[in-house]
């Protein structure tokens, strides 16, 4: 694995030479077909940098948020610079522990295989004894250093990426003043700025979802946020009745859905930075599936005209132009990032189908021929791919379509049903809801169909992931 | 007065008094061919009393009431029902809305909202659509047998609401449909 690792550095520098220098650090092409995985070790925090060698301590860290004692064997340390990590230490090592498994391309080395244990000597180089992790196949080697004596405004902490074979740094980054509560933050952040430097794309640990679901009692549904990992877990609408489709603005501040109320459609308007809900009704009391334009406009389906058409809304959500109006059912805008393509749902041709309509030019064409129910499609941000749900014999199943060559390949394969997929702001990750458990939950894969994990929403049924990137992800 | 003169003054005499029986047999046709529970009030109050005609209007007007809920039951009570993504009426659909036309346009009073309903087999997105094409469905077939449009709303709700929550074609079945609601 290590070797895959050096040749993939060997051919960046081979034949990016004339590209950006932000290209030149990319080891991971995650829109690539066929990746390989990455073996990650994280070695044990430490307090100093010390010498090789030496007897080790071991320290017992209890984590009042974890369900487990950490045992952490402190590395041996210089006389004078030998200091205990903080309780911190453990639950920072297990969030970041947390955050990579969700990559795909990564495969977490445990402590326990590396040869003479996962001590790395020192937490930056020339300290750092990469030739134990070399051995192990470990390609690439995370250490965290929690230099004494601590700020009274909190701790420092210093987090370093490097590549074994080489011992090049790939990342460093240092947080200070560090509080115990702010631990899923520097975990976030620093597992962030990795995945950007190993792919060219860190969204996905700064994303935010939306999705809704079923409360208790399971007569209504709200909207709620959460981060991917399942932090920051927050019910934002309280509507009586069923609030669908949410999606988020450009800017992170608002969340746009549809609300069923006891006899009239509205859409539903959450900001932000007011935790306000607001409700807009239209002529023809049905709203469905709104969708954000990258100018921050509001496409939605309406049915003022007789029938579901897609219409663009100002900023005061009035009507400003169609989009597309037929006899037939237009519902599910979802548009690249560029603003140049939107693919939509459309039942002019007898069944429901994935249609394309090129923004520039107007012109509309059929993206989907097989099968007879083809629904929820999401365009990813470069307007390369759909993702899309289609009915089979076994349920709804997630597909992915090529727009530039016209290949479709199915990523999701049940049992249940698969539904609503969406794509992330990196175009990499698809979240979408399903109910292979029995009840519906929301699941993470990939483009190229990896493994679904099922996201932690709580108990209440989950539906419609929406991303969304929120300033500083609150 | 000549001869021609007192022909005439006949003819117009004998026209008047055509005129005064047509007239009379048009009243009592109107009144001994009652249309519905008015009608026969209307006949009964003329045939008493005046304390006796109180006491019947009072009765007459519970009939009313009674005649007025039962048309209220056979307007929101059945519902009509769809095939598999399709929102185009079957012949028992039409008959049932047919019967409710004819209770709707009686009492014009009453309101109803229309609700479209899907089953869960779809997506809800897409069927909160083909919710909103079964309840226009509805609504416009009503309105082309002369209901009037104020008395009418439509609402889709998609597969949010079933009607039975199994999972086997019998319950699918039951939940693609149109319910009809009384507005208060």
């Amino acid at each position: 694995m290590s070797f895959v690792f050096a040749a993939c550095l060997a051919l960046v520098v081979l034949f990016s030479a004339q590209t950006l220098r932000a290209d030149e650090t990319v080891l991971i092409d995650i829109y690539g077909p066929g990746q390989s995985k990455l073996n990650v070790a994280l070695a044990r925090p430490l307090a100093s940098n010390g010498n090789l060698g030496g007897n080790a301590t071991t320290v017992v860290v209890t984590d009042a948020n974890a369900t487990d004692t950490v045992v952490h064997v402190i590395a041996p340390a210089d006389d004078d610079m030998s200091q205990v990590v903080p309780p911190e230490a453990g639950t920072l090592q297990k969030l970041i522990s947390d955050n990579l498994s969700y990559l795909p391309f990564i495969s977490l080395v445990p402590g326990a295989e590396i040869l003479g244990g996962d001590s790395p000597g020192g937490y930056s180089s020339p300290h750092v004894d990469f030739r134990r992790f070399q051995l192990s196949g470990v390609d690439m080697l995370l250490t965290t250093g929690w230099p004494q004596p601590v700020d009274k405004g909190g701790y420092t902490v210093e987090i370093r990426a490097y590549e074994v074979f080489s011992g090049r740094l790939i990342i460093g980054k240092a947080y200070h003043d560090v509080t115990a509560k702010q631990l899923p933050d520097v975990a976030d952040k620093f597992c962030g700025a990795l995945m950007e430097e190993l792919t060219g794309r860190g969204e996905f640990f700064r994303s935010t979802l939306a999705f809704v679901q079923r409360d208790k009692k399971g007569a209504d549904k709200h909207i709620w946020t959460m981060h991917p990992m399942g932090r920051r877990l927050t019910q934002v609408t309280t509507l009586k009745g069923m609030s669908l489709s949410p999606v988020w603005s450009n800017d992170g501040r608002y969340i746009l859905f549809t609300h069923l109320g006891s006899r009239y459609h509205s859409l539903g308007v959450w900001d932000r930075t007011t935790g306000e809900v607001h409700t807009v009704k239209y002529p023809g009391n049905t709203i469905i599936g709104p969708a954000f334009t990258p100018e921050n406009k509001v496409a939605v389906s309406l049915a003022s005209g007789g029938n579901p058409d897609i219409y663009l809304l100002n900023h005061s959500f009035r009507k400003e132009k169609v989009l597309v109006q037929n006899w037939a059912i237009d519902v599910s805008p979802s548009f690249d990032r560029q603003g140049r393509s939107m693919v939509f749902v459309s039942t002019r041709l007898g069944n429901p189908h994935i249609f394309l309509k090129d923004l520039e030019t107007g012109a509309v064409r059929r993206v989907t021929y097989e099968g007879t129910y083809n629904t929820d499609p999401s365009i990813s941000p470069d307007g390369e791919l759909v993702v899309f749900s289609r009915l089979t014999r076994a349920g709804h199943r997630i597909f992915v379509h090529d727009l530039v060559t016209g290949k479709e390949r199915q990523i999701s394969f049940g049992p249940g049903n698969d539904e609503q997929p969406a794509f992330a702001p990196d175009g990499y990750f698809v979240a979408f809801s399903s109910n292979r458990s029995g009840k519906y939950r929301m699941y993470l894969t990939t483009r190229h169909g990896d493994s679904p994990r099922m996201l932690d929403t709580g108990e209440g049924e989950a539906f419609f992931p929406a991303w969304g990137l929120v300033p500083d992800g609150k | 007065m000549n001869m021609n003169a007192w022909l005439r003054v006949a003819i117009v005499l004998l026209f008047v008094v055509a005129m005064g029986v047509g007239a009379g047999c048009a009243k009592k046709k109107a009144v001994s061919t009652p249309d519905g529970a008015q009608g026969t009030s209307m006949e009964q109050e003329q045939g008493q009393g005046q304390g006796q005609g109180v006491a019947m209007t009072a009765e007459s007007k519970m009939a009313t009431a009674q005649a007025l809920e039962q048309a209220k039951g056979v307007i929101s009570r059945n519902k009509i029902y769809f095939d598999f993504d399709k929102f185009d009426l079957k012949p028992e659909a039409r008959g049932a809305l047919k019967a409710k036309a004819v209770l709707l346009k009686k009492y014009p009073n009453v309101r109803i909202l229309i609700e479209g309903h899907c089953d869960d087999r779809g997506t809800e997105e897409y069927n909160l659509a083909l919710g909103e094409r079964r309840a226009r469905a509805a609504y416009e077939f009503l309105v082309l047998l002369g209901v009037r449009a104020s008395q009418l709303e439509m609402v889709s709700y998609g597969e949010e609401y079933p009607a039975d929550p199994a999972n086997n074609e019998a319950a699918w079945a039951k939940n693609r449909r149109d319910e009809f609601k009384l507005i208060p």
